[in-house]
């Protein structure tokens, strides 16, 4: 894949692009159409996944940029919110409904439900992601596009994987960038997807329905890269576990936009 | 890239300051037209528990708008489901009737139930008719579809797990949502060809006490 050129570049960083509300592209970056191969797969299901190109904030969402969201949508603080909508430990590293007390404010906001995340991306005219969109984002190394490939990238990986969280979440954009100019795709905290709740529908509940009984480890199972991509499995599995409702101490979000949004 | 390119560009990317922070939330379409459920502006706010908080705007088979709180007054059985499913959703529909069934004559009109669609795509109004007169469903059977956004976020709200597969079905799970008068979710069916009985007694102790103590009513 050829890089953009540099102008280009810019001006998709400044936000000059062919759609509505050009100020709120600042700050994402263009991902490329591509292909993504799932790491998990049902038997029928299609061995690489086709992604159009869109738009993926460069970092996740802060404790600072979130507070703002709340500040102007009350209904989404924590003494307001319904429970349907979250979790109790919404926001409960924040000293109150708009004091952030000790967190840090350039950390990625964490204690956020999946509904919360999605009135976010939806106040700022964006989106969650989907799973195929963040996982073909998330594939890119600091130098390309299949990370994969790039020992170095997949030695940093495990590595951030198997380190424990530090008790206090870093700040954003600490870490280079990866190949499309993205941000903490790894290594900061978990995010939420438009739609976590695909994840692993294994049939191990007698009640679901037409689902492979069988899950088969996607893409080519048998090359070495692919069984070394274990943080992508994890991944997976993190997100099976969860419920929309749920709130985790590192689990944040990033929004992402449709280049010729329909609106 | 070029250093003299980029600079503009991280200049700008610093200067910028936040999102705009005069915009609010979203405005949601004013509650229209409730069903024949009781009236949803009363006296009582909704309870903190309500799924019914979640405010869209559904279309029924009759291609009117309706909202999840106008259901507000009677306990609520919800199942999701589509119209080409071919042999899980009948029988989940039939496990609905199975509920109904295994209540007195007297509570089965004190009880309703829903049906709302994956598929946003084909499942029109028009389809959603026609399988209401396929399935017999009364009217005490309401039938929605929405936008493939709402429909997420009820299944989200539901716990409901679905993915539309590579022939353009949907896997899903088989659940049956029993709510209370409130729309708070109170349990779950779960699986095809249940026993009703736990339901329906469920269903029975949600409905107002007047109508199910006298025996043989």
């Amino acid at each position: 894949m050829r890089p953009l050129p540099p102008l280009l570049c810019a001006l998709l960083l400044l936000g000059v692009l062919p759609s509505g509300g050009a100020d709120s592209a600042v700050g994402m970056a263009l991902i490329p159409a591509g292909t993504y191969e799932p790491a998990f797969r049902g038997e029928n299901d299609p061995k690489t996944v086709p992604v159009q190109a869109f738009l993926l904030d460069v970092t996740p969402v802060t404790n600072q940029e979130y507070l703002e969201f709340v500040r102007a949508n009350p209904k989404w603080s924590r003494s307001q919110i319904k429970p349907i909508f979250a979790g109790a430990q919404y926001l409960s590293h924040w000293a109150g409904d708009h004091d952030l007390g000790s967190a840090n404010p350039t950390a990625p906001v964490t204690h956020v439900s999946w509904f919360a995340a999605r009135a976010y991306a939806q106040w700022q005219g964006k989106r969650l992601p989907t799973t195929a969109e963040w996982e073909y984002a998330a594939n890119a190394s600091p130098t390309r596009p299949d990370g994969a490939n790039d020992p170095d990238f997949m030695v940093s990986l495990r590595r951030w994987y198997s380190t424990p969280n530090p008790k206090e979440l870093p700040s954003i954009r600490l870490n280079p960038p990866n190949y499309y100019g993205v941000h903490d795709l790894h290594g900061l905290v978990w995010e939420w997807v438009s739609d976590f709740n695909t994840a692993m529908i294994t049939g191990d509940s007698r009640g679901d329905t037409g689902l492979d009984r069988q899950l088969f480890c996607g893409g080519a199972a048998d090359g070495a890269t692919d069984r070394d991509n274990f943080p992508s499995f994890m991944r997976f599995g993190f997100r099976s576990s969860l419920k929309a409702v749920y709130t985790v101490h590192n689990l944040g979000f990033r929004c992402a936009r449709d280049i010729d949004p329909e609106l | 890239m070029k250093i003299s390119s980029i600079i503009p560009a991280i200049l700008l990317l610093v200067a910028v300051a936040s999102p705009r922070a005069d915009e609010t939330a979203k405005a949601k379409p004013a509650p229209c037209c409730p069903t024949d459920g009781p009236a949803t502006e009363a006296g009582d706010a909704l309870s903190n528990a309500s799924i019914y908080h979640f405010d869209t705007t559904w279309t029924n088979d009759l291609a009117q708008p309706v909202q999840l709180a106008s259901f507000r007054g009677k306990p609520v059985a919800v199942a999701m489901f589509f119209a080409q499913c071919d042999y899980a959703c009948p029988v989940l529909v039939h496990d609905l009737r199975k509920i109904e069934q295994a209540l007195p004559e007297s509570a089965r009109g004190k009880v309703h139930f829903l049906l709302v669609t994956f598929d946003v795509e084909r499942d029109t109004p028009e389809v959603l008719a026609r399988y209401r007169t396929a399935s017999s469903l009364g009217s005490n059977y309401t039938l929605l579809r929405g936008s493939s956004d709402d429909v997420l976020e009820l299944a989200a709200l539901l716990g409901v797990k679905y993915k539309q597969n590579s022939r353009g079905m949907f896997d899903h799970s088989n659940m049956i949502t029993l709510l209370d008068a409130e729309g708070e979710i109170v349990s779950q069916q779960i699986g095809l060809n249940r026993d009703p009985g736990p339901s329906a007694l469920v269903v029975e102790n949600l409905i107002t006490p007047t109508a199910s103590t006298t025996a043989g009513n």
